[in-house]
């Protein structure tokens, strides 16, 4: 998850990347046997429901509306 | 006096003692409910996750194998939620570890492997972490090749409740997280060991193995853990 993360503030994600993290989210948050895991994707989650916007801001139009990232231009996968 | 239980798996009515958890209930009445770190013999821990199941009325899910039964429950093992839970198990156990099945000595007999086929895992979606991992061949007739351990802890609860040894425990937490023989050293070292070989047969993979094998050439024969255990439970 947090190397997903990172792919997305460098600006080298795709959106299968995006999909793959919700799924992780949930199924760390379902399945963990301890109470850190189930709380572990809550910050992820919480901010893929209200700022969905700016994770797609950095997938498809690789800029960060926050200026917090730095995204590399013109980076290859 | 154990009292008798009555409660609803797939919909179908099914009766257990009061000391069943959900698997054995499941299992007495052929209801397949996937497993890896359980064994039958040894004491559950509920680690691998792969035996979740949904309890109507638990918003959370369940493992099978450490949740005792109870009156009137109603238990779903196959839910298209579960699956894909499932599923994604079994591929962060493949991206953790180093699982190369064609280089595997169980290749073919790998309980990991088998779960990965039932489940329909033809493919790894998420990135491997391809961390450096060791082979500890210093053993005189087994050897323990860590990059196919996935820390079920079958090994080190056969070593502790049924040889007596302990030889086998967990060091390390979360990614670093391993099994060590004594005191992290070398298997071949080992006072404590008796050389029994029962944690190389109760290992799912191919991290525990006889040496000698080739590719595909090694299977696992647990069945004697089932008579031992079950023998213990009578002279008590």
């Amino acid at each position: 998850m947090y190397g997903l993360l990172d792919k997305i503030t460098r600006g080298i994600a795709t959106l299968e990347d995006l999909a793959l993290l919700e799924d992780l989210c949930e199924t760390v948050k379902a399945t963990s046997l301890c109470g850190l895991g189930q709380g572990a994707p809550n910050p992820v989650q919480s901010t893929l429901r209200y700022f969905r916007d700016e994770y797609l801001a950095h997938i498809v139009d690789k800029t960060c509306p926050a200026g917090v990232c730095k995204i590399q231009q013109g980076v290859a996968l | 006096m154990t009292r008798v239980f009555t409660l609803k798996i797939d919909g179908q009515e099914v009766s257990g003692r009061e000391d069943e958890t959900i698997l054995d209930v499941a299992r007495d009445h052929h209801i397949p409910i996937p497993t890896l770190c359980h064994l039958e013999g040894l004491s559950d821990i509920g680690a691998c996750r792969l035996c979740l199941v949904e309890v109507s009325g638990i918003p959370k899910l369940l493992p099978a194998c450490t949740t005792h039964i109870s009156e009137g429950m109603d238990v779903t093992t196959n839910s298209e939620r579960l699956q894909k839970h499932r599923r994604t198990i079994v591929q962060l156990l493949f991206s953790e570890g180093n699982h190369v099945c064609s280089v595997c000595v169980v290749n073919g007999h790998c309980e990991l492997q088998n779960s990965a086929v039932r489940l329909g895992v033809n493919h790894i979606s998420l990135p491997y972490l391809n961390p450096k991992r060791t082979v500890d061949a210093s053993h005189e007739r087994y050897g323990f090749d860590f990059n196919r351990c996935i820390l079920c802890t079958r090994c080190v609860r056969v070593c502790g409740e049924i040889e007596g040894a302990h030889t086998w425990d967990v060091m390390g937490r979360g990614i670093e997280s391993c099994v060590i023989t004594d005191l992290r050293q070398p298997w071949g070292t080992s006072e404590s060991c008796t050389s029994c070989g029962k944690c190389v047969e109760v290992c799912p993979t191919g991290a525990l193995f006889e040496k000698g094998n080739a590719v595909g050439e090694m299977t696992k024969r647990n069945a004697f853990l089932v008579t031992l255990a079950r023998m213990r439970e009578e002279d008590k």
